[in-house]
């Protein structure tokens, strides 16, 4: 026993010196990079180097971030050769880059969700500098992009491979019923009363409950979550619920059950639609022997106000460096140009990150064909994500899918699911 | 010679190297870990060394649920797929035509991609159209929510773990079957010694320890249940609220999804706690039946 | 041998009609597998799903085979599994040999804390055998990916449960005819439990084959990276492509089957039994 805490003490005394030392290291290089931004105007002093970025992409959209990289390397002025490297998917990214973090090994930029450092957000570099002094159209970000990357009270990345939740149908069914696509919450619970009493199915499900709540509570004016607690224990949060809880319990819409993904119900004509990443679509299948029907694509409903989901990762930087950080904000804002974020949009089925790129001839000749990417530039203005900033916003996602999960199959009223909920969300901050 | 001698570290000494630096280590650290509040695993930073990770784990219903359903678990599996193995394997090692081909089928399913074994057991156990309950039918059972109602959760999940644990025991049991002395068998064949007495005369004792070891590592293994929930329940933990949550499962939820590294490592001393306790206990009547065999010399 | 009561041959019909009803529902999953990935991306999605392919896409294993660079993670693999199982089956019987036949000071603490190891999840060590590894330098090489996997409590207590049933007489003689410990172990001890240690060489082979976060972990460069990690290039956060991955996961497969065959033939060969009177 007296082994293991002399062991013990020896290791905290070891890691709390890491510590200290990390900290310092980064503190220092963060004064560099304003020094060295500062200094950029028109000429910059970037040395050769090698800039590592750890990724989650696969096939395609591996292959078009491949020839965006190989196109920067060969064009870029200063020698810098940027090294893709692949860590698998989304689950496996975040788990390396918890590990090197904690290892103080990160790679110098990272595909990352906001809610991936929330124990290592000192780790980042903050890009205020950059943006400020080597940005020259950080307005042209989608608002809400820009919002996202700097929740955590500075500029933490740039926005990357985005995507947007939308309201898939079967379009074939809906033109049976006389149904078109829904604007409005009334809209949809008509759709969804059509649809049951004419083809027992439900008429909408959600692919991530946790979102499809605070969506609501936007669309009807309500705030969700923060790190003091839940705030939607109020009237209108009531009102939200009674809503989904009404269209869950008259069976207007359900949980995903045993189909796995709801794109599988919405293939196999079993449900009338749901809200789903736009990314997804590549996942329904139009065309399954006598289940053939035609896709019909509009963006999420609104009530009061309108409010749509996004999701993907931005680019973080890690670096420390301050070479290799230049170096690496050259990248970024390369991967951010108009140019690229309109390639990367449609060889991937992303969506570019700039109205201007929006707005191209280019993209909008792409929009013409594409029925998914037109419904997501209609609700570009209104996308959120979820705030990610704070201890214990991971576990409220997970706590919130799961109890809403809970309340639907027990088909609790509006006031019990709405107890229920701040609850469970109050208990994992308390 | 002396056997008595330090000797045997020599043997050991490998296995002891490696052992002491990624096993001992990340162990000791791990409990050491459960006792710091707050501990970060980032910078190794904690707000004080106390009992506040154990006190928050058997305060959580989540934990206390996990820790319901894994000894449900341990308590079913276990002796189950024992039992089945222990008597598809001495089939598998009598006279039979094709017994290789019969040995292979029955390794396969533990060289077969774990997605395609999730896949399959959730169309196994659908409700609507899945095999089960369409054999059930013929009964007049049923039909069962095996994956969709929450009361059939833990059911549901001992049936898939006990099927998939299945080869590895065979797996064992033959190789301890094949190691068996003909000649034990060969007196009983002269007396004509009806099958069933020879199997429990004359099999079982001879494979004793590798019966032992089946449970023993069976419950270790049942403990640590992880990947059977993850791919019965489509990356979930049971099929509305976590109904089937396991140890391990909460562990990982806490540790790599909630970023609460303090309570992940009490929960993984409970656990630890826990298996040491019931492999103890386990091994209790090998150990009296030793003492009294060694009375009896 | 066999006898013509009609009670044993109703027993024989039973025994028959067991295995293969254990059979099918032991292959079933196999089966699915193999089948799947000749499915189009259409089918894997259909509700209820079909058993028999529509259309035999062999495409899909071509699509799966150009995905990642297989070839070379081939290689990685078997180099890797081939050098954890040779080294796990060395140290581990050397050590089953330790706990079954020698007596030294310390002996039980030792295999109760041996023991004790595998009560912790190792989801608990990831972290910190990662940051062990990286101050090792060994981040991006073989030895990270052998090395720690070199001792295995549970091979380890496997063997000693089969070396300890082996007569202890059997020792005490070759001990009279001056054998030492080391000749003893390889030249008898190891060729009775020949059985037992191809188990464990079969076992520690797909454990390896299979292993993927812990590869994922420690390697950032695609040339380290082993076959498992090619699996997940069909995952997507939106969706799996399935047939992909069964078509993947059926190329991973053929190996380990042949590996199986192999050595199953060798335990087959040495069936006669070589050991003495219990």
């Amino acid at each position: 026993m007296k082994m293991k805490r002399i062991m013990a003490l020896v290791m905290a005394s070891i890691m709390g010196a890491s510590l200290l030392t990390a900290c310092g290291g980064s503190g220092g290089s963060t004064e560099t990079t304003t020094a060295a931004a500062a200094a950029a105007g028109s000429e910059k002093d970037i040395q050769p180097t090698t800039i590592t970025f750890w990724h989650g992409m696969n096939n395609k959209q591996e292959q078009s971030l491949t020839e965006l990289t190989e196109k920067f390397n060969a064009e870029n002025e200063y020698g810098i050769t940027v090294e893709l490297v692949n860590q698998g998917s989304y689950s496996d990214l975040q788990t390396k880059l918890m590990a090197n973090a904690a290892a103080d090994t990160l790679p110098d930029i990272a595909q990352a969700y906001n809610n991936y450092f929330t124990d290592y957000v000192d780790k980042v570099v903050a890009l205020d500098d950059f943006v400020k002094n080597d940005y020259p159209d950080w307005d042209d970000i989608l608002e809400s992009y820009r919002t996202e990357n700097s929740e955590y009270g500075k500029i933490t990345g740039v926005p990357f491979n985005k995507s947007t939740y939308l309201f898939f149908y079967n379009k074939t069914m809906f033109d049976e019923l006389g149904l078109e696509a829904p604007k409005t919450w009334d809209d949809l619970q008509h759709i969804g009363e059509v649809i049951l009493e004419k083809k027992g199915l439900a008429a909408i499900g959600y692919d991530s409950m946790c979102d499809m709540l605070e969506a609501a509570l936007r669309q009807h004016g309500e705030q969700y979550v923060d790190e003091t607690g839940a705030l939607f224990n109020t009237d209108g949060g009531l009102e939200t619920l009674e809503f989904i809880m009404n269209m869950y319990n008259s069976g207007y819409a359900r949980l995903v059950g045993e189909d796995n993904y709801f794109s599988d119900s919405l293939s196999n004509g079993m449900i009338g639609g749901y809200v789903g990443s736009s990314t997804g679509v590549s996942y329904i299948s139009t065309d399954i022997e006598g289940k053939e029907f035609e896709l019909g694509v509009c963006p999420v409903v609104g009530d009061k106000t309108n409010a749509a989901y996004n999701a993907g990762t931005n680019i973080v930087m890690f670096a420390k460096d301050a070479n290799n950080q230049k170096a690496a904000w050259e990248y970024m804002k390369f991967m951010t140009s108009k140019e690229s974020t309109i390639k990367w949009a449609m060889d991937t089925g992303y969506l570019p990150i700039r109205t201007s790129a929006y707005e191209s001839d280019e993209y909008k000749a792409f929009m013409e064909g594409d029925i998914t990417a037109q419904a997501a530039y209609e609700q570009a203005p209104y996308g959120f994500v979820s705030k990610a900033s704070f201890t214990g916003s991971n576990e409220i996602r997970n706590v919130v899918s799961t109890t809403l999960n809970e309340l639907i199959t027990d088909k609790a009223d509006a006031q019990t699911a709405l107890d229920t909920l701040v609850a469970a969300v109050n208990d994992v901050l308390k | 010679m002396n056997r008595r001698s330090f000797k045997g570290y020599a043997y050991l000494a490998p296995v002891l190297v490696i052992m002491l630096v990624f096993t001992a280590y990340p162990l000791v650290k791990a409990i050491f870990m459960s006792f710091c509040e707050n501990y970060s695993i980032i910078n190794g930073s904690y707000k004080g060394i106390n009992l506040e990770n154990y006190k928050d784990l058997f305060d959580d219903k989540l934990f206390i649920r996990a820790l319901g359903n894994t000894t449900l678990y341990v308590a079913f599996v276990v002796p189950l797929s024992v039992v089945i193995s222990l008597i598809i394997a001495n089939l598998l090692n009598s006279h039979i035509k094709f017994q290789g081909l019969f040995q292979t089928l029955y390794f396969l399913p533990y060289v077969t991609s774990v997605i395609a074994i999730g896949v399959v057991w959730r169309w196994i156990m659908n409700s609507n159209y899945g095999l089960l309950n369409y054999i059930l039918g013929f009964f007049g059972i049923g039909p069962i929510g095996w994956l969709s109602d929450p009361k059939y959760s833990m059911t549901s999940l001992i049936i898939f773990a006990v099927w998939k644990s299945l080869a590895f025991n065979i797996m064992i049991f033959l190789a301890a079957l094949q190691g068996i002395s003909p000649d034990l068998y060969a007196a009983a064949r002269v007396d004509s010694t009806p099958r069933l007495r020879v199997f429990f005369k004359i099999t079982v004792p001879a494979m004793m320890p590798i019966i032992a070891y089946a449970f023993i590592m069976g419950i270790i293994n049942a403990f640590k249940v992880y990947n059977e929930v993850f791919s019965l329940f489509n990356s979930k933990a049971g099929p509305v609220n976590n109904e089937a949550i396991t140890i391990v499962y909460y562990i990982y939820d806490q540790f790599y999804n909630n970023y609460k590294y303090g309570i992940a490592a009490a929960g993984s001393v409970v656990l630890f706690l826990l298996i040491m306790l019931f492999t103890m206990i386990q091994r209790l009547p090998g150990r009296i039946k030793a003492k009294k065999e060694a009375a009896q010399k | 041998m066999k006898s013509t009561k009609p009670s044993a041959i109703i027993a024989d019909i039973v025994k028959y009609v067991v295995l293969i009803a254990g059979a099918l529902f032991t292959l079933l999953p196999f089966v699915w597998m193999v089948l799947s990935s000749l499915k189009s991306a259409n089918e894997i999605v259909q509700i209820p799903p079909t058993m028999i392919p529509r259309k035999f896409m062999f495409s899909n294993y071509a699509e799966a085979w150009q995905e990642a660079p297989f070839p070379r993670y081939f290689l990685n693999t078997v180099f890797i599994a081939t050098v954890t199982t040779v080294g796990v089956l060395l140290t581990s019987i050397l050590s089953a040999f330790a706990f079954s036949r020698l007596d030294f000071p310390g002996k039980k603490i030792i295999f109760s804390l041996f023991m004790a190891t595998l009560m912790i999840p190792g989801e608990m060590l990831l972290i910190t055998n990662f940051i062990t590894i990286t101050k090792l330098k060994w981040i991006d090489t073989y030895k990270a990916m052998i090395v720690p996997w070199l001792a295995n409590v549970f091979y380890t207590y496997l063997l000693t449960q089969f070396f300890s049933s082996v007569p202890e007489a059997l020792y005490l003689a070759a001990k009279v005819d001056k054998c030492s410990d080391l000749k003893f172990l390889f030249k008898i001890m190891v060729p009775m439990n020949k059985n037992a240690i191809t188990t464990v060489a079969i076992l520690s082979f797909i454990g390896s084959w299979n292993s993927f976060l812990w590869p994922l972990l420690v390697t950032n460069s695609t040339n380290m990276r082993v076959l498992s990690h090619g699996l997940v290039r069909f995952q997507s956060e939106a969706g799996t492509k399935y047939q992909l991955v069964m078509a993947a996961s059926c190329i991973l497969v053929v190996p380990i089957i042949i590996v199986y065959l192999f050595l199953r033939k060798y335990i087959l060969e040495g069936m006669s039994y070589t050991g003495v009177k219990g």
